[in-house]
């Protein structure tokens, strides 16, 4: 038994959280920090609040970049490193989704490198320390768990696929969870971020690499997801709910950027990529479908899992034999829960993906980095019939 | 303080036994391509000038593949591959070359770094995976790998190919 464990962002959650970026900022050394987010949060004063609590002396805003698109990709990296340098920026903070804090990685790892080319860096563990660039991200969903990851996913646009950059150097120095980020996140997006956080939960419970650590982790926050996403997607403006939710998906994130995601995520990759659903909804789609598919070599687990999902009343009164699959019918009764809300669509073809592309969606599943740590083998065959089912 | 005497031929012993098992993965490679359809069906699906090296950092203990006109051959040297698994240290290295850590586990571990596109890594890993069902028997496949494959080949054509080389 061996594995690896590292969390290393300093955690700033709660209120007035925003107001003590500068602070760390200074501590780290940063004089002038470039933001990275994206239009509709500039437009829906997101930023504005970011702004409004960097006010002091210590550290300057430096400049404002938000034209990043929904997928991160290399072109606008690169926009953004140059950006940056001609700036004489210094630090970077990313406010908004995983494509933002996935294109700060992108900048942040091709700065410290000194490479003008980020696709010199694609693999895992590859780059050494280089230059310390400060970086701070504040989540405005509580999904992705971008802020405490090594993963960052950067579209290649020449060759459409997703690229996985794995590296402990891509962690951010500060997250920040401040409910201000989150409280305007409509409820259909409420609901599929949150399912997707339930996956990284689910997933890093049950991929090869699990242990003890990412464990403590990944069941906190199955607890966490089960007492407030239906309040969050309910009554968005429940501060206590919303800050439950962004803990939630935070450590969620712990946990799988230490024992990784598996099947779930090969499989909604390529559907996002191909099929272009959100990745949060592909994630609560496919994951009873998944998990049933697993279930021969994770019936223990999943056991344990309903614990944590469930309750203790429920644990206590399901029989050991029926508990895994309580636990799998737990994820879909959430499901329709989000669905009968927020309208969170429950099948691939109510989500816009067409049967023809399945050959195509399965290939890129089975070539998909997240494949490996699935404890079960899935070939082509078995994505497809995965997929037959979810449609 | 210097190394001892008994790590220095521990290393030494590990990088021997490490690039015999190497030279057979390699032949097991070729028999493969030969001899299963999945394996072919994944080289072929490699392009020309593709290349991968797999070290273990020790010893010069390394095996560097590309592929010429539709067939793998084995360099000394390939500087610049597309793949290049490294292996962190040769006695995680010499588990995996002995049938006692599956690819999925090292790579889940943190047991190699990786230069290259995991997209493209994914096809090589399928191929590791099914020539060490070839070469090892089963009761070291069952534990090494997620599902033993069905072989398409016996052993013992598999074994007078990757000898013969032929
Ligand atoms: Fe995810």
């Amino acid at each position: 038994m061996y594995y690896e464990f590292q969390n290393s962002a300093k955690i700033l959650s709660g209120d007035f959280a925003l107001e003590n970026i500068p602070h760390e900022l200074k501590s780290l050394g940063a004089k002038k920090v470039l933001i990275l987010t994206d239009k509709t949060l500039e437009k829906i004063g997101t930023l504005q609040t970011v702004i409004d609590s960097m006010s002091g002396k210590d550290v300057q805003i430096g400049g404002i970049f938000t034209d990043i698109p929904t997928d991160s990709s290399i072109d606008v990296i690169n926009e953004v490193t140059k950006k940056y340098n001609q700036l004489n920026c210094d630090s970077l903070i990313a406010l908004g989704g995983g494509s933002v804090i996935d294109t700060a990685k992108g900048v942040r790892m091709t700065l410290s490198q000194q490479k003008e080319d980020i696709m010199d860096l694609a693999g895992c563990e590859l780059i050494n320390y280089g230059k310390h660039i400060p970086f701070v991200a504040i989540p405005t969903t509580s999904g992705t768990g971008s802020e405490a990851t090594l993963v960052a996913v950067i579209l290649n646009k020449v060759k459409n696929i997703k690229m996985e950059f794995i590296s402990y150097f891509l962690l951010p120095d500060v997250a920040v969870l401040d409910t201000r980020m989150t409280l305007t996140l409509p409820p259909k997006t409420t609901a599929s971020t949150g399912m997707d956080a339930l996956c990284h939960a689910i997933e890093s419970y049950t991929c090869l690499q699990k242990n003890p650590m990412s464990d403590a982790y990944a069941t906190a926050a199955i607890e966490l997801i089960r007492d407030n996403l239906e309040e969050a997607v309910k009554n968005g403006s429940n501060k206590n709910a919303r800050l439950a939710m962004a803990n939630a998906s935070l450590m969620a994130g712990v946990a799988f950027s230490n024992s990784m995601v598996g099947i779930i995520h090969a499989i909604g990759h390529a559907v996002g990529g191909i099929s272009r659903v959100p990745h949060g909804d592909a994630m609560a789609i496919l994951m009873p479908h998944c998990m049933r598919y697993n279930k021969d070599k994770l019936e223990e687990q999943y056991a344990k899992l309903l614990l944590y999902i469930a309750g203790d009343e429920v644990y206590a009164k399901t029989p050991k034999e029926k508990r895994a699959d309580t636990t799998i019918e737990y994820v879909e009764k959430l499901l329709n829960k989000m669905h009968e809300l927020t309208g969170l669509n429950t099948k691939l073809s109510e989500a816009g993906v067409k049967e023809e592309d399945f050959d195509k969606i399965a290939t890129g599943a089975i070539n998909d980095g997240a494949m490996i740590v699935n404890p079960k083998k899935a070939d082509y065959e078995d994505v497809i019939q995965i997929l037959k089912g979810a449609f | 303080m210097k190394i001892s005497y008994k790590r220095k031929s521990i290393i030494k012993i590990k990088a021997i036994i490490s690039k015999i098992v190497l030279f057979f993965l390699y032949r097991g490679f070729k028999a493969g391509y030969k001899l299963d359809t999945r394996i072919k069906k994944e080289i072929d699906s490699w392009q020309n000038g593709f290349s991968a090296v797999i070290e273990t950092g020790e010893k010069n203990t390394k095996l560097c593949i590309t592929k010429e006109n539709g067939k793998l051959v084995r360099k000394k040297q390939i500087n610049n591959a597309d793949i290049v698994i490294t292996f962190k240290s040769i006695d995680v290295a010499f588990l995996m070359f002995t049938g006692r850590l599956g690819v999925a586990k090292a790579y889940a571990e943190h047991r190699f770094t990786l230069k290259g596109e995991i997209n493209q890594t994914m096809s090589l890993v399928r191929v590791i995976d099914l020539v060490e069902a070839y070469l090892f028997p089963k009761f070291i496949t069952k534990n090494i790998l997620k599902e033993v494959p069905k072989k398409e080949a016996n052993m013992l054509r598999t074994y007078i190919c990757v000898i013969t080389n032929i």
